[in-house]
């Protein structure tokens, strides 16, 4: 078959993806945070308010989109798209089942986190073209927080590179067939979900939209579908962010002591789904839970806490590899 | 010592909890409480079993309301039975404390359980509770005799209390 044709399928595969579950999320959020709150959430647009999403799509998608006068234009133009493909872009390496992919990459796990190094590029953007001291403010944030972390989650997620021996997110899967990793790297497993949440501008993270300090933070000057491409990805990256914590800690799309063979071929993906909207539900518990932090007690987080902590936990799964290797030989 | 982090586990824990306990949302125009018996709202007339307003206008309630909401404007007739024009309230002022309905001698008015009170118009927040009626006259199966007047001179002398006080202690 056509190579374009394909490539091109699994694309709109992916956006089909990302745009259900920027739907389905939002709505499983405010339902959360409600009942996290003794509240409701939405009840009223469809059954428990299933459809108020949709509404609110279309809403977004027929609104007026007013440019405010003074803005950058290029920049404040590109700067959803520029947030917008990368989250896209995110889902080619996660591994749905063994052959369920979008592709199949040797190098995924890094392919991942670089795509994802990009979002903050297009929140700065955002942020600065907006010609509003509340964006700029937001948009400086997000990317002082998401660049610093940078560092926690990649060396949070090295330890299980160390014991796979691979970057591809498939052998990583593979490699947890007896035992999932979070028994053996429960510190690192809590480590990258810090900085995991720092990441997603979660919320006791999440200075740079902080409501109640800066409007939406990088997002102010925008509204109707450019306003609704930056609320999507950011929930596009909680998804992203929550399968790369099933992936790397609780094996993938496998169960414990189920052979994988009795599970195809519609078994794992909806094993994986599953239990990446839990990592999902355990972020909205913790937004609905906790205050949000101070931006200086962010940094000294980052860097004086989580980067040794991860420093010392890499140093000692390493030597633990080495001494097994040794052991076993 | 405490362990760091015990403190974040017991947030989650206690938001955990009040998620499990279920919302306690009322959601109002399509539920709504059941109104304590007691319940202040609007002043309402009150009519007796045949429909017939049992307001006598006798002026008690509109002398007692401390925001003046009430005003009660009748005409007195050849026979001496009262006509009321207008029994009016403003709803806007009344502050539903209820000291009308206990001064009221007849109890011919009550504070409703009507709680929805919000108005397009402001000219609606003033009306007649009653307009153009006869005043009630309380039925009385004989007519009212006045008390015997009892000759004070015949009047067997009740003793005085100072006798009584040794019994007392």
């Amino acid at each position: 078959m056509n190579m374009i044709l394909v490539a091109s399928l699994r694309v709109i595969a992916a956006l089909g993806l990302m745009l259900l579950n920027g739907v389905v999320l939002i709505y499983m959020l405010r339902k959360v945070l409600g009942h996290l709150h003794v509240r409701l959430g939405p009840m009223n647009v469809g059954w428990h308010g299933v459809l108020q999403t949709l509404n609110d799509v279309l809403k977004l998608l027929t609104k007026e989109d007013p440019t405010p006068t003074n803005v950058d234009k290029v920049l404040y133009f590109m700067a959803p798209a520029i947030v917008f493909v990368p989250s896209l872009a995110a889902y080619a390496a996660l591994p749905f089942s063994k052959t369920w992919a979008i592709s199949n990459l040797a190098t995924g796990l890094l392919f991942t986190f670089a795509i994802m190094s990009l979002v903050p590029l297009g929140v700065l953007m955002a942020g600065w073209s907006s010609s509003n001291k509340w964006s700029l403010l937001g948009g400086m944030r997000a990317v002082g927080q998401q660049i610093a972390y940078e560092v926690p989650l990649l060396l949070s997620a090295l330890p299980i590179v160390l014991m796979v021996g691979s970057l591809n997110l498939n052998d990583i899967v593979a490699a947890q067939d007896r035992v999932w990793f979070f028994i053996p790297q429960f510190p690192a497993l809590l480590l990258f979900f810090i900085a995991a949440l720092v990441e997603l501008n979660q919320t006791p993270f999440d200075m740079s939209e902080a409501e109640s300090e800066l409007v939406a933070g990088f997002a102010s000057e925008y509204s109707a579908m450019k306003f609704g491409l930056l609320f999507l990805s950011e929930f596009s990256n909680m998804f992203v962010m929550a399968a790369l914590i099933v992936t790397l800690f609780f094996g993938g799309w496998s169960l414990p002591f189920v052979p994988a063979e009795m599970l195809t071929p519609i078994g794992p993906p909806v094993i994986f789904m599953i239990k990446t909207y839990l990592i999902i539900f355990c972020f909205m518990w913790i937004r609905g839970t906790f205050p949000r932090v101070r931006v200086d007690q962010l940094q000294q987080l980052g860097w004086k806490v989580l980067l040794p902590a991860n420093l010392v936990w890499l140093f000692v799964t390493g030597l633990a590899v080495k001494v097994i290797e040794a052991v076993a030989r | 010592m405490k362990i760091w982090g015990t403190g974040l586990l017991n947030g989650l824990r206690i938001s955990m909890r009040n998620m499990r306990r279920g919302p306690i949302t009322m959601q109002y125009p399509f539920e709504k409480y059941e109104l304590p018996e007691r319940a202040r709202w609007t002043v309402v007339p009150l009519y007796d079993a045949d429909g017939v307003p049992v307001c006598t206008a006798c002026m008690t309630c509109v002398k007692t309301c401390p925001d003046h909401v009430l005003a009660l404007d009748f005409t007195t007739n050849e026979d001496r039975s009262k006509h009321i024009n207008h029994f009016s309230y403003q709803l806007g002022a009344c502050m539903m404390c209820g000291l009308c309905v206990e001064a009221c001698p007849f109890t011919a008015i009550a504070m409703s359980h009507d709680y929805e009170l919000a108005r397009t118009d402001p000219a609606t927040l003033e009306y007649d509770l009653l307009a153009d009626v006869a005043a009630y006259k309380p039925k009385r199966d004989k007519p009212a005799t006045p008390a015997p007047v009892t000759p004070t001179e015949s009047a067997p002398q009740s003793e005085p209390p100072a006798a009584q006080g040794g019994d007392a202690s």
